[in-house]
């Protein structure tokens, strides 16, 4: 499966899952809550190894009350290690300094920040990802609205949301003709590429002005209405007191050593 | 050159997320005084936006390498949308992707915004790519000129995200060699957007000449303006800045060298002052690496309770999940 129908079924399996059914926590309450959990694991100084494993948490409890499998969301993070690692594994190079011993096996600074790096960057995306499975894009964009983003925003993404699809569609269908005209070859000279992309750029430009004149035909004044979810919707007490209750929990393991109690008991 | 949240630090993504909060607020009022929000411009941005969304699923091969590439998009939405409209529609894109494919993080959407859409649409097409082929619409100079402005714009933005780990404390890799290494890949990577951009612009320049007038006569700006000469400079002095720093950074540099001419190293001794004492006790406080902890057992301990709390949701949610399955 290629990169173009990878992206196409993610959409489609996305719009699914947001006609699903409506999300048990609020889409502003889930936003918010990443953002705070985000802005906190970030801010945990790179040695603080032992105090950054316990955001681990987050995660797994976020995806246990959205009903998403954990086991999907850490393998699908493990999709940024190589990238976070090509920038993360010059620190055991330069910084050799020792940190601690296990035994008779030193671990330098270096490779406690690798590790580290490492480990945000996966629960970084494993929050993306919950927030992505739980609303979808339609939900996000509505919760964004409501929380006050200007709807110039909000409804660009929606436009350029609703038309990926069709357009990746069409570059499906050009690439296969591509493809079975070509003889196996999978990537095409500058040249040929850029008539090939031009053609996908025009008949883009006409679709958008059929859109343009259909919209205006139906009365279309700038902005998109809120269309099944009401524009003065307010989030449950539920909601708020996930969010609540979240947000002192990620606060109260950024302000708390835990692993160091932790440590000190297991040590007794 | 998508940033990953585990490259940053809070208060860099805060910053940049101001600024690319100010810079998406400028450009929806830009677009909405120039064009009219109930233009054509809306659907139009839109379906360009998606546009450029489906293009980068189509590889070229990049001449005399092997290897293929795909298109960024920022000066082709440019030339076609003028700057602003541009800038809105890649920063469209880039949340799409952030929350959409999970490509670039959350926190890090400011940044990325900078990088790859700001550094584009509002520096390389203003300063090079609108220079450059004002008033002319052959192919070469169009290709030559879309080569400079993707250049331009992909090497600034690799800059920015230089600065931006570097400032986070991420990496323990020079910032001279770091700096090396990322403008060095993203040559590369700008020659093959750079070609990708001319090839499109080129042909439909030849199909379809009036889209691309339009929007340059819709942007136009006056000619041979102080301020963007100054900023070209800036930029281009940020750039040659850059470089030599790769040169400089091994070495001390003139205050430096004039301490170790005096005193031997090139740290200065311990102030006595009791001000300057307490000023660094709270740097050594506010310093994004501090000393790192050895709580060993602590590390061990976390580990075990994650695994158990993973465990225990698993088992609790697994009926649940059975169940929607059969539904």
């Amino acid at each position: 499966m290629n990169g173009l129908e990878k992206a196409y079924l993610t959409l489609q399996r996305l719009e699914q899952r947001n006609s699903a059914g409506t999300p048990a926590i609020d889409a502003g309450v889930g936003i918010a809550v990443s953002v705070v959990y985000l802005a906190a694991m970030l801010s945990v100084p790179m040695g603080r190894f032992s105090m950054l494993i316990w955001f681990a948490l987050y995660p797994i409890i976020a995806a246990a009350i959205a009903g998403i499998g954990f086991g999907r969301i850490l393998v699908k993070s493990l999709y940024i290690v190589p990238l976070v690692a090509l920038i993360g594994i010059f620190n055991p190079i330069y910084d050799k300094e020792a940190a601690f011993c296990i035994g008779k096996v030193t671990v330098s600074r270096g490779w406690l920040s690798f590790a580290s790096i490492i480990l945000r960057g996966m629960m970084a995306m494993q929050c993306i990802l919950i927030l992505i499975e739980e609303y979808g894009f339609t939900g996000i964009c509505h919760a964004l609205r409501r929380m006050g983003i200007p709807a110039f925003l909000t409804d660009q993404l929606q436009f350029v949301y609703r038309y990926m699809s069709v357009l990746l569609l069409e570059a499906l269908s050009m690439r296969r003709a591509a493809e079975a005209r070509g003889y196996g070859r999978r990537n095409y000279p500058v040249k040929l590429w850029g008539t090939m992309t031009g053609q996908l750029f025009l008949r883009t430009i006409d679709r958008s002005e059929r859109i343009n004149r259909a919209m205006q035909a139906r009365g279309f004044e700038g902005t998109l209405p809120e269309l099944h979810r009401g524009a003065h919707h307010r989030p449950g007490t539920g909601s708020i007191i996930y969010g609540i209750l979240m947000c002192a929990g990620i606060l109260a393991l950024r302000l708390y050593d835990v692993s160091g109690v932790f440590g000190y008991f297991a040590g007794r | 050159m998508h940033m990953a949240d585990a490259l940053i630090s809070t208060p860099v993504a805060l910053g940049a997320g101001i600024v690319a909060t100010t810079l998406l607020g400028v450009a929806g009022y830009k677009v909405n005084k120039e064009k009219g929000i109930n233009s054509r411009i809306v659907p139009l941005m839109g379906v360009l936006g998606a546009f450029v969304f489906a293009a980068q699923m189509i590889n070229f091969t990049i001449p005399g390498t092997g290897s293929s590439g795909h298109i960024i998009g920022g000066v082709l939405l440019a030339a076609f949308l003028g700057p602003w409209a541009a800038f809105l529609t890649i920063a469209s894109v880039l949340i799409i992707q952030c929350l959409v494919f999970a490509d670039g993080g959350l926190l890090a959407l400011g940044c990325n915004i900078i990088n790859m859409g700001a550094m584009s649409t509002l520096v390389a097409y203003p300063l090079i790519f609108r220079p450059l082929t004002r008033n002319c619409q052959s192919t070469p100079r169009l290709l030559c000129a879309s080569i400079v402005a993707c250049l331009v714009g992909i090497e600034a933005g690799a800059c920015c995200v230089t600065a931006e780990t570097e400032l986070s404390g991420i990496t323990a890799l020079p910032t001279g060699t770091f700096l090396a290494l990322m403008t060095g890949i993203h040559l590369a990577i700008g020659l093959g957007e750079g070609l990708a951009t001319g090839a499109i612009i080129s042909f439909v320049v030849k199909s379809r000449p009036d889209l691309l007038a339009t929007a340059v006569s819709d942007s136009a700006e006056p000619r041979g303006s102080l301020k963007k000469v100054l900023i070209g400079f800036g930029v281009a002095a940020l750039l040659i800045g850059g470089v030599l720093a790769i040169f400089a950074s091994a070495y001390p540099d003139g205050l430096e060298w004039s301490i170790q001419q005096l005193t031997g190293s090139t740290e200065l001794p311990a102030h006595p002052d009791k001000v300057a004492g307490v000023l660094q006790h709270v740097q050594s406080a506010t310093s994004v690496m501090p000393d790192y902890d050895s709580s060993f057992s602590g590390i061990i301990g976390a580990v075990m309770v994650v695994i158990l709390v993973w465990s225990v949701t698993s088992l609790l949610t697994a009926g649940r999940r059975h169940k929607t399955v059969r539904q």
